[in-house]
Formats: structure tokens, sequence, C-alpha cells
């Protein structure tokens, strides 16, 4: 009995799915989607780079002038991602000290290129 | 009439993981059940000694796709008590949260799959709808659907805001309200009752003498919680109870997973509403001191256990992981025998299995089988290329 009406209350219930891509999920403003680098933020101090589960941050070649903590630091490097090898798990961003590198709330999406990179 | 043996896999429509069942039947009748187990040997206890105590737990998550919150904090809690590092309060209450959550996603999930093994596939529907409301809030909380990453050595990463806590409340009173619905079509809805009662029976005795763990001994009526009886996190200071049952079918392991679904939005709510204010984390040193530990922890699917041995370095020496579908494959293998062979799907399935989880710890020592694994009818092996791996 308890299925029926169940049943019968679905049946005069909205869809509990979307019409995507009419309508969208909200995503939360935790969301760890697609790794991104604000360039001018980053000071090159490595610490991503080091605390990557999955190894997947490099850090190249990036010389430029940047401000920290009222400082001016000449940076030397900077970090370089291979992005679908990435776990969007967080710890670069939780450990890198000037907000640099992050995880933005854009979907990670998926490839076969193992080496697509972003810096 | 002469015994028949039905290969089923490791390739197999109707299985979800790769498993080699080799069931002996005797017209409908199971004789005896040859499991072989490993074929998802991924490497992981031996890739966590090759990382340090912050890179490791994202690695340990990925053991399970279902209860990675479980091994992530077993492993913690077992490093930070060699350590002798006592976690902030809201810490530990943080880390219930996830944990009940991840037990509530679990067993509405399984609850799901054992509806859809007895072709009962709209309440398969409906309980995975509803699973979608725990798998939002544990996204808003963590920001990922299944790895959550919330533990670091420690504490853990991310506090919860109050707009979190705030959405998180005002979903539990639905899924509260689902909760009951599902106790109420469990006990009275004919095509439950019928495939579900009197299958898959295993006494007390079994299920203590065969080792089985979790909902699985519960609804044996094993009164046994690693959450009470040797209490972790903040389970002692929130009030809730042992689900147990005494019918020890399949019908009793859907009955404890749904009371456990009442009891984890219970303690979901009180640490939502009590949770303390504070830091969420104390900084821990970067080396453990050298020592062995046993951490044990409640997962959704029963006792798991991580060994771990630390040598004074930033990373393991060696971690063992059990986990409970390997405690409880014994006894499924028991429960089959003497059965149809149209219940196997149900009982296999009222377990909980896990595969892949389970597809690093198989050890098998023929001269030394003096538990389950050498009772009558019961054979278990691990894939030979996997066992050479672990010798």
């Amino acid at each position: 009995m308890s299925v029926l009406l169940e049943m019968i209350q679905n049946l005069l219930s909205r869809p509990v799915t979307i019409l995507y891509p009419r309508e969208k999920v909200p995503v939360p403003d935790t969301f760890r989607g697609r790794v991104a680098i604000s360039d001018d933020k980053c000071i090159g101090c490595s610490k991503c780079s080091l605390i990557c589960p999955a190894q997947v941050i490099r850090m190249i070649e990036g010389p430029r002038d940047v401000e920290f903590k009222g400082k001016n630091i000449a940076r030397k490097k900077r970090p370089q991602v291979k992005l679908f090898q990435c776990i969007r798990c967080g710890l670069c961003e939780r450990h890198c000290p000037t907000g640099a590198i992050h995880l933005a709330p854009e979907f990670g999406g998926s490839g076969t290129d193992r080496e697509v990179v972003i810096t | 009439m002469p015994e028949v043996v039905i290969p089923i896999g490791p390739q197999h429509p109707a299985l979800k993981e790769p498993v080699n069942f080799r069931i002996i039947a005797d017209g409908e009748k199971i004789v005896r059940l040859e499991l072989n187990l490993s074929y998802n040997h991924r490497g992981i206890e031996k890739a966590a000694e090759q990382r340090n105590f912050i890179r490791v737990l994202p690695l340990l998550e990925r053991v399970c796709g279902i209860c990675s919150h479980s091994h992530a904090t077993c492993f913690a809690k077992g490093i930070e008590e060699i350590m002798g590092l006592e976690i902030p309060p809201r810490a530990r209450y943080i880390r219930t949260i996830i944990a009940e959550l991840e037990r509530m996603h679990s067993h509405l999930l399984w609850l799901g799959v054992a509806a859809h093994e007895i072709g009962f596939n709209t309440l398969f529907m409906w309980t995975w709808r509803d699973r979608e409301a725990v798998q939002d809030t544990l996204e808003e909380m963590s920001g990922n659907r299944v790895h959550y990453n919330m533990n670091e050595i420690g504490g853990v990463r991310c506090d919860l805001t109050p707009a979190q806590i705030e959405a998180a409340l005002l979903r539990l009173p639905n899924l509260e309200e689902r909760i009951k619905k599902y106790r109420e079509m469990v006990d009275s809805e004919e095509t439950l009752l019928i495939r579900f009662r009197g299958v898959g029976s295993m006494s007390r005795e079994e299920a203590l003498n065969y080792g089985a763990v979790g909902p699985t001994a519960r609804a044996s009526g094993v009164d046994y919680d690693v959450r009470r009886d040797d209490p972790y996190l903040a389970y002692a200071e929130v009030p809730w109870n042992v689900v147990t049952d005494t019918r020890g079918d399949v019908y009793g392991r859907t009955r404890v997973r749904i009371g456990e679904l009442w009891e984890s939005s219970q303690i979901v709510r009180f640490c939502l509403e009590n949770i303390p204010r504070g830091p969420i984390r104390v900084d821990a040193p970067k080396n453990a001191p050298k020592g062995e530990i046993l951490s044990r922890y409640e997962a959704p699917r029963g006792e798991l256990a991580h060994y771990i041995r630390t040598n004074g370095t930033d990373k393991v020496e060696r971690i063992d992981i059990r986990t409970p579908t390997l405690a409880n494959w014994t006894s499924v293998a028991v429960c089959l025998v003497n059965k149809n062979l149209a219940d196997i799907p149900v009982i296999v399935a009222a377990i909980d299995p896990c595969l892949s989880c389970t597809s690093r710890m198989v050890v098998v020592n023929n001269e030394r089988r003096t538990n389950g694994a050498g009772a009558p009818g019961v054979q278990i092996t691990s894939d030979p290329k996997n066992r050479q791996n672990r010798m």
C-alpha cells in the first residue's frame, strides 16, 4: 500500500530531474573544479608542486616581479599543471600562501591526452 | 543428480566488479561456492608507503569510492594516535558528520541495489533519488560528491559555515521522512518480504564463527559496533543506539540498515546542532615516532581495520588494510550452501560487497587455515598472480 501511495504521489509531482541545458544544477561555492592559476599572485614558492599527491604540478621558468606581504620578490618559477591528471584534491589550494593556485567552480573536464597542461 | 559447476565471472554482464564465482550445484541447490577474488589489485598499500602523511590521504580515499572518508579517517586516526595528537572538538564533530552522511548515502545506495537485484527497480530509483540529497550535502560541505578529502593529520581541511549547517539541517526532515517510509515499505511490501524473508539466513553462532562484521553480523544478533565498543571521533558524546536484529536473513539486514539510516540522520542532526566552536586543526609534526597501531573504524559495511607501522619518518613503513567486505565473504559463502541458485544475487548483495576494496587484501596460507576459510563448503582464493606479489 505504501508503494502505491508513493507511486500516486510521484505521478502528481514534478520530475526530480532537471531540463538540462535549459536548467542547470547550482554549483556550490566549495566545489572543487578545474585547477586555475593566477599568475600575478604566484610567488614561485613550489609548495604546490611538493604537496601534490598525484605529482602533476611542475615548476617551470617564469621570471616575474611580484609583491608579497608588502615586499617585492623576483620570482623565478611558476607552476604548470597537467590538467587531466589532476585529482582535484585541493591540497595545492590549501597550502598556497597567496591563493594563486586554486580550484575554480568550472567543471574539471576529462580527456584522453594526459599531457594537456595549464599554467 | 550429479553436481555441476557453474562459473560466473570475472567478466560477466551481471557483475558490477570483477570476481569469479564457481558455484557447485546439485540441481537447483547450491552445494558449495568457490570464490576467486583479487582481479582489481591496485597496489595502493605499496604506493602508500612511498608518500608522506599529507600526500597519502587522497590516495587512501581512493581505496573505495563509497566509503572514501572511512579509509582516510581510519588512517588519520591511527597516525594521530601514534603522534599523540588530540584533534580539536570541532574537527571531531565535522569528521563525524561526514562519516554519518557517508553511511547514509552508502545504505541508501545498498537499499537501491538490493531492490534492483530482486527486480524491484522502482524502489531502486526512489532510494537513489533520495541519496542525491545526501550527496548534495556532502558536496556543499566538502566540494566533492565522492572523494571529500576532508581529513588531514591533526584535523580537517575545511570548516563548516553556518550557511552549510543550515542547508544540511533543512534537508534532514525530508530525509527522515523518507527513511520512515522505507521502513514502512520494507515491513509491508509483499515483493520485498517474499524475496528477503528467510533468504540467506545466518545464525549468531555462524556470524561469530566466520567473522562477519557490520550490518551483516548485527542482523544475526551480534551486538557489536566499533563506534560504541571502541569509541572514536564524537560518538561517545552523541546519543545513539546500535541497531541489531535477530532474523539473520536478508530481511534482517535490510531492517538493520534502515535502522542505521535513522540513527545516522539523528547523529548528523545532533552534531550539526551542537557543533562546538573553535579551531578545526592542530599543527601536526612532519614525522611520526616509531610505532605500530591497529586503527579500527566502523565503515558503512562493517569494521574496517588499518594496521599501520611507522619508523620515525614522514612515511609509513607498512600499511595493511582489512576491509569489511573481506571479513564478510566467508559468511556469504556459508549462507549460500543449500540455497536456491536464484537467491545468489540477493544474498551476495546483502553484504554490500565492494570488490575493488577487497582486492588488495586476500592472504591465503593453506597451512594455517584455522578460520572460516577452512569451513566445509567454503573456499576462498586469490588470484595467483597477485598472491605472488604479496609474498
